[in-house]
């Protein structure tokens, strides 16, 4: 499959308003259409005495639009057979529909509506309160919650845009009014910096002129700027949270890392799959579970964002056996930085990443992740195609000098949440 | 080509002489092939003392066969860039593996392998226990689980319904290699089995293939059926739980119909009305839980008035009578009694009026453009063949959609009222020991 039909090439283009615009055609035999609108409207945009902002609008967004309230939106969607979902990030925030591709234009007018005119009906205000006060319970009390936000506390320092994970306190929830619900909507939610990427079986020309008029009215205000101190990234640290009455100890060993655009993001990747991010094949994978038959998983992701980054490898374990895993994660990460990965087990590593893009091809949706991450990181249009490509290119000293850098296991920090001293 | 209204692709069935079922949707577009074998073991089959032993063999059955040793049927598949997993339910265990169209042999051949050889030697047993343990545990760290957990306890005194399919942790701790292998040997044979193959291949190929790999197999596999039944509940039974957590949380569920149970219809719309699922026709994943259906009447009376921070319900189609649930986690402050009562009105409008005209007829809408793109892709095509052949037929799933779209609102209120009877009721209460709100 080459050419303009193939899922793996993605078009570009861009509206008067700044809003770009990312086409990609279905894979063969899908009847569905997806459709996402990804603004600079993450929680790294939170201002310091609202934390939590972010993901409230965020929330609210797809809560009801223009004339239609929380309840008339659902009807209309169950209607349709189709989805709205969100989803907040530190960078960005992104509003996604679903549905049948011969509803595409009644689903794309949906989505204009919910990015461009939401409600903030002051009951949906309360219930989304309501609902983030129990998710920032759940950060407090829940070790897999806990562990991911001790995490980044400890790898970015105050202010840093990365430190936080979006749900602020019950202070901060408590400062944010009604106004700074328009207003974070106002500027954030625009066409500057903004990306609208559809998914589609055919009819591209009509889908760009569905979207170029339905988002016409967008902002073309000035995108925001997301604010990085000068301070330095905090040292390696250690941390331990006691939550009694629990079965299972999270660890987290991790740090921070490069962004998406550094040159050796693919080298980095590499190692990244090699050490955690290859499920079954992986080091951790075979070390942890497979020999040592300690922890249900153990993983590793490397999460290259826009303008940086972080790593983390991962593991769940009780709590007479989280003292025999961290050596082991530690003792991982040496040796990704101690030797070149063996070329037999780099090429099976690499063709396994090769070879699982036609199953992210199955449907719609799943293509669609893909062109989503291509355009918001602005790779170039057949940056898929040529992606195996670039992988195999990769020699191990290449993985093991980016290892080095970007999954730095002499500077990660350690976090243990849990019932560390039994349960 | 369409099956009474939901679309999807051409099937063909046959049985081996061995008894393996096979069912192939051969999609020509498709650039991958999803092999599915499900087998009709789950927890149902367990007794006190193995119970988790259908989620033991799960993991077993990726450890180790004659011509695969530790770790090979991994590599085999990863490498090509396909992907391998495994679930365990009540009724089933499906095992199911997704690569590249043109590798189709890699699962045709690690399936045939391990449906009656799997080794599960004493070793790995020794190793995968903490494994097991572990997965537990992890799900053990969610009162959402602790929750359910208790509630079927407290609903079964009998059918194994009564145990989650992971399996007791004093089992877990207890269970011999010698006891799984004689589990495995019983039950996991072809008898008991279903392939299905779905995805870009040259069905009459395919068939030679299967024939060639699968007919070998000696037939085997135990009747599956379960004997004990559940006597009816006289009087409503009550727990309470308390633990790490946020909020309180407040789990009730009512005995509820199997599959094939000409109450199952009215019963499945009762829980679109209560709490927004339209399982299996509902649009998007198709299968898990959706996080939240504003307009189903649970959320409107307990999320929109602040009693609740989630509310939903819950009616899964089993084999046998299960549980119809509805959970509840209450907002920071609330007290479960004021839930509890906001459910029990919510129940009790349901029974006296019955759904609106318009919540009805949204509900019909609901499922039939559910339905319209259950089939895209290989692998959920394959999933949802295998799950109603498994529980079913292929075909049920054509009958179970227009059984629900002839539900009438009078068939919906008489089903509310025979099914939310106190006497026949379980209800369990969970108490955050932390998190309490200042």
């Amino acid at each position: 499959m080459t050419g303009a039909r193939d899922p793996l090439q993605v078009k570009y283009s861009e509206a008067t308003n700044g809003l770009r615009i990312a086409r990609q055609t279905s894979p063969p035999g899908a009847a569905s259409i997806s459709a996402t609108y990804v603004g600079p409207a993450g929680w790294g945009f939170d201002p310091p005495s609202r934390g939590g902002l972010a993901r409230l609008v965020n929330q609210l967004v797809t809560s009801a639009a223009g004339r239609h309230d929380r309840i008339a939106l659902a009807r209309l969607l169950d209607r349709a057979g189709a989805t709205l979902t969100r989803q907040c990030a530190p960078e960005s925030a992104e509003v996604t529909i679903w549905g049948p591709a011969d509803e595409g234009e009644l689903l794309l007018r949906l989505l204009a509506d919910v990015v461009l005119r939401p409600r903030f009906d002051a009951e949906d205000v309360a219930r989304v309160r309501r609902q983030a006060l129990e998710r920032q319970l759940r950060e407090l009390t829940q070790p897999a919650a806990r562990a991911d936000r001790e995490l980044m506390e400890s790898l970015f320092p105050v202010g840093h845009p990365y430190r936080s994970t979006g749900t602020g306190d019950r202070r901060s929830l408590a400062r944010i009014r009604p106004e700074d619900l328009t207003a974070f909507h106002r500027g954030h939610y625009v066409g500057s910096e903004g990306l609208l990427v559809v998914t589609a079986p055919a009819g591209h020309r009509e889908i760009e002129r569905i979207v170029r008029r339905e988002f016409s009215e967008i902002s073309d205000a000035s995108p925001p700027v997301l604010d990085f101190p000068h301070a330095s990234l905090p040292r390696a640290a250690e941390h331990r949270v006691e939550l009694r009455g629990h079965s299972q100890v999270e660890i987290r060993l991790g740090g921070s890392s490069i962004p998406r655009s550094a040159p050796e993001y693919p080298a980095a990747f590499l190692a990244n799959e090699v050490l955690g991010g290859r499920p079954l094949l992986s080091r951790l994978f075979q070390r942890v579970r497979e020999r040592g038959g300690l922890a249900y998983h153990a993983t590793s992701e490397l999460e290259a964002m826009r303008f940086g980054g972080y790593w983390a490898a991962q593991a769940g374990t009780g709590p007479d056996r989280w003292s025999k895993v961290v050596p082991m994660l530690r003792s991982e990460l040496r040796r990704l930085d101690s030797a070149e990965v063996p070329g037999r087990e780099l090429d099976a590593i690499r063709e396994s990443a090769i070879g699982e893009i036609p199953l992210s091809l199955e449907s719609t949706a799943e293509a669609h992740e893909l062109a989503i991450e291509l355009a918001y990181h602005r790779l170039p249009e057949d940056y898929l195609i040529r992606w195996p490509a670039r992988l195999r290119e990769v020699p191990p000293g290449e993985v093991r000098e980016a290892a080095a850098v970007a999954l730095d296991g002499a500077r990660a920090s350690l976090i243990l949440v849990g019932p560390l001293n039994g349960r | 080509m369409s099956v009474a209204g939901v679309p999807r692709p051409p099937v063909t069935r046959f049985t081996l002489p061995n008894g393996l079922g096979v069912v192939l949707a051969p999609i020509p577009a498709s650039p991958t092939a999803s092999v599915w074998v499900w087998y009709r073991v789950g927890s149902k089959n367990e007794r006190p003392g193995i119970t988790g032993a259908s989620h033991w063999v799960e993991h077993m059955l990726f450890e180790g066969s004659p011509r695969y040793a530790k770790g090979e049927m991994d590599r085999a598949v990863v490498s090509v860039g396909g992907e391998l997993n495994a679930f365990t339910d009540t009724d089933f265990t499906a095992y199911l593996t997704t690569v590249p169209r043109e590798h189709l042999d890699v699962p045709l051949d690690i399936e045939s392998d391990r449906m009656t050889r799997a080794l599960i030697s004493d070793e790995e047993v020794a190793r995968e226990r903490t494994v097991i343990h572990s997965e537990r545990e992890g799900a053990e760290n969610w009162p959402e689980f602790r929750v359910e957990e208790e509630l079927y306890q407290l609903a079964f005194r009998v059918h194994p319904y009564r145990w989650d399919a992971l399996g007791r942790r004093e089992d877990i701790e207890r269970m011999s290699a010698a006891e799984l292998r004689e589990y495995y040997r019983r039950f996991y044979g072809t008898r008991n089995a279903i392939l299905v193959v779905a995805g870009g291949f040259e069905p009459s190929r395919t068939a030679v293939r299967i024939r060639e790999r699968f007919s070998a197999l000696p037939a085997g596999g135990d009747d599956v059926k379960v004997g004990e039944v559940e006597p009816p509940a006289r009087g409503e039974r009550r727990s309470e739980l308390t633990g790490p957590g946020t909020t309180p949380h407040l789990e009730m569920g009512w005995r509820a119909p199997a599959l094939d149970d000409p109450a199952t219809p009215a019963t499945m719309i009762v829980d679109a009305i209560l709490g927004g699922e339209t399982r299996p026709f509902a649009a998007g994943s198709g299968w898990g839980r959706a996080a939240e259906h504003p307009s189903a009447r649970l959320y409107r009376a307990l999320v929109d008035s602040g009693l609740a921070v989630r509310a939903t319900s819950d009616w899964r189609p089993r084999v046998y009578p299960g549980l119809f649930t509805i959970h509840a986690q209450a907002a920071a402050g609330v007290r479960l009694d004021r839930l509890e009562r906001a459910i029990d009105a919510v129940l009790e409008r349901l029974g006296r009026s019955g759904p609106t005209v318009s919540e009805l007829n949204d509900v019909r809408a609901k499922i039939r453009r559910g339905a319209l793109l259950a089939y895209e892709g290989a692998s959920r095509t394959a999933f949802r063949l295998g799950y109603f052949s498994v529980v079913r037929s292929p075909e049920y799933e054509g009958r179970l959609f227009r059984a629900l779209l002839r539900v009438k609102a009078n068939e919906v209120r008489e089903r509310a009222r025979s099914l939310f009877v106190d006497e026949a009721r379980a209800v369990v209460r969970f108490e955050p020991l932390d998190g309490r709100p200042e």
